[in-house]
């Protein structure tokens, strides 16, 4: 049983500039303060990347996320990953998040691809145990036979992506959370890795995928959020959200 | 106030629930080091010994001491202090170097900490090899005062762990405040008796009481070198490791929710 629920979620980012970030400055506003500086800290910009956001996601659902670049996509996925605690609001999440927003977290350059896959495998959370038993499934995925035995800085950022994308794949959560469909390789691994992610998604409870892509989200996703400076815009079944967003943005 | 408290036991429980990923990790830090050298990790060991005897033939000079009696010394205090100032120097960045996990993977916070402390005992088990090739070599042994040792280990691995998690609060959102302790450490070194015995300072041997890694020092150094720990360095390490405990935990709570928005 996964679920999402989020109620009246905000972020604000502060962003620091050099002397924001330094701590003579910081001293100095606390002792001496404002009297000497504009009335506004301007070393320290607050960005509200989210606003006001609700939404609760249920068994079964498949939620695409839209949006213009900056609008608050990869907040909010960081938001329902459990990385950004939220500034204000209640978040309630059930279940196991896999967040495919970088797939190589925990991989070391000098290892060889074959101690990388247990490497990878503990990050995402498995035993030793657990994680050396994907070593056949991922053997037979990527298809990189002996080049698993060398280091991985030796490979192309083809082999590495097949390596990385084979072994968090491997694992099953109940809950996926993806920016952007990977699509890096050639033709072959491309269809390849369609096939085995829609399979993933298929036995995943669910999915929440911001794309710029209409026809992945038409594929993969019966519900769409539009999220617009941080907040949602438009929330519903896929065909009306794209084609409300489309309406206002233009089709760029 | 105790909301803080929940929390930050919460991040720290759950950190050393995740054991494999932070003694995972810290082994690779050794391994990616050394990996393509042909000492592999041993020259930890090689240049922590070069160190010890180079330092130890113009010291045991400087101070008129003999040679022989001044090298394990000195062998077991550079190890030992190698351990407490990485700790401390390294805690700077444990956050900001693992800022690629913290985004993009829901981990606790106190996995970092734990990440830095465990690599640096990596690195102690190296170097510690050194001493038993010293003290052979030199015909000393030890006795049953060395058993001290392990409550002596426990007592800074966790006065480490609160001291670290702090700074390295604080280094993530002020980034000049590594420098800071940089040049704290490297004064630190002199005037704790790392060289130098702490019966050399006389009747002024007083003034290690209010250097909390003096006490640090003694509670690990001494017991290999054949005596118990003075009461009083003991009474330091737990008083500070309450004292801190209780601080580092409340700013935990209070502010390490934030650490991931500073990165």
């Amino acid at each position: 049983m996964a679920l999402i629920d989020l109620q009246n979620i905000s972020i604000s980012l502060p962003i620091y500039n050099s002397r924001g970030r330094g701590l003579k400055h910081e001293i100095l506003r606390r002792t001496i303060g404002s009297n000497l500086q504009h009335p506004k800290d301007q070393n320290i910009t607050i960005v509200r990347a989210l606003s006001d956001v609700t939404l609760r996601i249920k068994d079964g659902d498949r939620v695409g996320v839209v949006g213009r670049n900056g609008a608050g996509k990869t907040t909010l996925l960081r938001v329902l990953s459990r990385i950004y605690p939220p500034t204000a609001g209640k978040i309630q999440v059930v279940g196991t998040v896999s967040s495919m927003t970088d797939l190589s977290v925990g991989m070391g350059p000098e290892t060889t691809g074959y101690e990388n896959i247990v490497m990878r495998g503990i990050m995402l959370g498995l035993t030793h145990r657990q994680a050396a038993a994907l070593i056949p499934d991922v053997e037979e995925f990527t298809e990189l036979g002996e080049y698993l035995e060398l280091p991985i800085r030796t490979y192309s950022a083809g082999m590495m992506l097949r390596l990385s994308f084979a072994i968090s794949t491997a694992v099953r959560p109940d809950i996926i959370i993806l920016d952007e469909m990977i699509s890096v390789g050639d033709a072959a691994f491309v269809t390849k890795a369609r096939a085995r992610i829609s399979d993933l998604i298929q036995n995943a409870s669910i999915l929440v995928l911001a794309t710029h892509d209409d026809n992945l989200l038409q594929e993969f996703c019966q519900t769409a959020i539009w999220i617009n400076y941080g907040r949602v815009a438009s929330m519903g079944d896929t065909e009306t959200v794209l084609a409300h967003y489309h309406s206002e943005i233009g089709n760029t | 106030m105790s909301g803080y408290y929940a929390i930050a036991v919460k991040d720290v429980s759950s950190g050393l629930a995740a054991w494999r990923i932070w003694t995972m990790l810290a082994s690779n830090d050794i391994k990616q080091r050394y990996r393509r050298s042909t000492l592999g990790q041993f020259w930890l060991t090689l240049s922590m010994a070069i160190m010890i005897f180079s330092m130890g033939a113009v010291y045991s000079i400087l101070f008129h001491v003999e040679i022989k009696a001044f090298i394990p010394y000195l062998a077991v205090s550079l190890v030992m202090w190698g351990f407490i100032s990485s700790v401390i120097n390294e805690s700077t960045n444990a956050f900001i170097e693992n800022e690629r996990i913290i985004l993009h993977t829901n981990v606790a916070q106190s996995t970092f900490i734990y990440r830095m402390i465990c690599r640096n005992g990596l690195v102690l088990a190296h170097n510690i090899m050194i001493v038993p090739i010293v003290f052979v070599a030199l015909g000393i042994g030890i006795n049953a005062n060395v058993f001290w040792l392990i409550p002596g280990l426990l007592l800074v691995a966790l006065n480490c762990f609160w001291i670290a998690y702090f700074i390295a609060i604080v280094c993530a959102r002020y980034r000049d405040v590594p420098l800071i302790v940089a040049s704290v450490m490297q004064i630190m070194f002199f005037v704790t008796p790392v060289m130098f015995r702490p019966s050399q300072l006389g009747a002024h041997a007083y003034i290690l009481l209010i250097n909390p890694l003096a006490g640090f020092l003694e509670v690990i150094r001494d017991p290999i070198l054949g005596q118990a720990p003075s009461a009083a360095s003991l009474a330091i390490c737990v008083g500070l490791l309450l004292f801190g405990s209780l601080i580092t935990l409340a700013f935990v709570g209070r502010y390490g929710w934030r650490i991931v928005y500073w990165l």
